[in-house]
């Protein structure tokens, strides 16, 4: 009992710290999806006089990925419907062009006004409309929301540091007596602290596993049968196993960090 | 004789020199003796005891165990020079956790020898000491004596050249005590040890030669 009390005093607060680095990354790739969804559904509406090619609009930002020509007999006709068929002809004459600029990345609405300005100063071109406050105040609620997260991440994870380096001083209590008797009769650091690191492990592998285990719980119920489209729609967010070795690498590192400060904390200190 | 142990104007403090415990001493010994340090209490027998295993560095003069000048002594070189002794506490130091077997061949788990070697090993010297019965027990179930005994049988355990006892006697009756000399005898009689003993008291039976220093005053002072 005792012992299963002490491996889960380590443990959980471990877990706490890998939940919390997998929820970030879970969120960046969150974060990624939809900073792609935005791109792709945004664009630049840029009205010329003269035509305008993707090398020329790449004058103003190396992040315009291409120009898109919007179909000017269509936009001719929507305005002269009902009139007579010579009307068309003579809109069609005056008409500016219309383009569709589409960008490589998501933009902040200081770098797209940056973009307006520069666009603006093309020959020929007499209008530029970024849409910046709508595709900027969905963006701006994302990051909130992303910094608030990681705000609670991070204070989680300072908690669970305490946590550990307290279990780190039962463990000295527990173990210093043991330590210091084998470094009397000459047994090197990695032999004294051969039992932690044994216990330390294990109850690394234990971490990770619990944490895979709440993930593809999470994953392949959880947001599966989600009412809610968001979460539906980033399913495939949830735990890769690249997650699963960078968690497991993270559990060991913390582990042998703490075995390490209690075997040197345990070691004599020769007095002079 | 080699000498094992050689102190030159060695001078022994606590607090960076301003306790001072042993003060300016020379002595030698050699291999194969046995050697009593008495003195009164606080006067710095442990202190010079601990001094020979590393655990205090010298504060002045020069400590050569052998051949190793304790005061240079790098982490590495003092784990290896502890591997070749043995050490017996008057607490015996024994860890609670572990059976009488595996506290008894500690040096040579340490040293890393094949588990079938040190179960032989730790069949010999529980015979030795008399405690083969009791070698799945933990040292908590034996008594103050027995695990004495297992004290000094780890401490055998490795054939060392050099036996450091801290009032190994100390806690015991008079019948464990005997039988703590006696092994201890063995050790320097059969097997060549150098053996210092810190006491308060020497035995009264005896039966091989011995040199005894007196601590008093921070100095040492042998009684011929």
């Amino acid at each position: 009992m005792k012992s299963i009390k002490e491996h889960l005093m380590f443990i959980l607060p471990l877990m706490a710290m890998l939940l919390g680095i997998e929820f970030i990354l879970i969120f960046n790739r969150v974060t990624s999806n939809y900073e792609q969804k935005l791109k792709n559904e945004y664009a630049i509406l840029v009205v010329s006089k003269k035509e305008l090619t993707t090398p020329i609009a790449r004058s103003a930002s190396k992040y315009i990925q291409s120009v898109e020509a919007m179909n000017r007999e269509e936009i001719a006709k929507e305005v002269t419907s009902g009139m007579q068929d010579n009307a068309l002809v003579a809109i069609l004459k005056d008409l500016p062009y219309f383009y569709r600029i589409h960008l490589t990345k998501y933009l902040s609405l200081d770098e797209l006004k940056d973009i307006r300005a520069k666009l603006k100063k093309i020959d020929g071109v007499l209008n530029v409309e970024i849409f910046g406050e709508t595709y900027h105040s969905k963006h701006t609620m994302f990051r909130l929301v992303k910094i608030i997260l990681n705000i609670f991440i991070l204070m989680l994870f300072i908690v669970s540091l305490f946590l550990v380096i307290k279990q780190m001083e039962v463990w000295q209590l527990a173990h210093k007596e043991r330590m210091q008797i084998m470094e009397i009769f000459g047994a090197p650091l990695m032999l004294r602290s051969g039992v932690l690191f044994k216990i330390a492990f294990i109850d690394a592998i234990i971490a990770t596993l619990l944490n895979i285990f709440i993930f593809i719980y999470l994953k392949s119920t959880w947001a599966k049968n989600s009412d809610i489209d968001f979460i539906r729609d980033n399913q495939a967010s949830f735990l890769h196993w690249s997650d699963f070795i960078l968690m497991l690498f993270t559990a060991i590192v913390i582990v042998s960090i703490s075995v390490f400060v209690v075997a040197i904390k345990s070691s004599e200190v020769p007095q002079r | 004789m080699a000498s094992v142990i050689n102190a030159n104007n060695l001078t022994l403090a606590y607090e960076g020199g301003k306790n001072i415990i042993i003060n300016n001493v020379n002595f030698t010994i050699q291999q194969g003796e046995f050697v009593f340090i008495t003195g009164p209490s606080g006067s710095g027998k442990s202190t010079l005891l601990k001094s020979m295993y590393g655990q205090i560095k010298p504060y002045d003069g020069t400590l050569m165990i052998g051949g190793l000048d304790m005061s240079r002594i790098k982490k590495g070189q003092l784990l290896q020079l502890r591997r070749n002794m043995g050490i017996i506490f008057q607490d015996y130091k024994l860890i609670n956790e572990w059976t009488v077997e595996k506290n008894v061949v500690l040096p040579l788990i340490i040293t890393g020898y094949s588990l079938d070697v040190q179960k032989v090993q730790a069949e010999k010297l529980l015979a030795h000491v008399k405690l083969s019965e009791y070698k799945d027990k933990y040292p908590l179930e034996l008594s103050g004596g027995e695990q004495q005994r297992v004290g000094v049988a780890r401490a055998l355990s490795k054939n060392p050249f050099l036996i450091l006892a801290d009032e190994p006697t100390g806690n015991l009756d008079e019948f464990s005590s005997g039988v703590v000399w006696d092994l201890l005898e063995n050790a320097c009689d059969q097997l060549n040890a150098t053996v210092v003993v810190v006491t308060h008291k020497i035995p009264t039976i005896f039966n091989i030669p011995y040199r005894h220093f007196i601590i008093e005053s921070g100095g040492v002072h042998e009684v011929h």
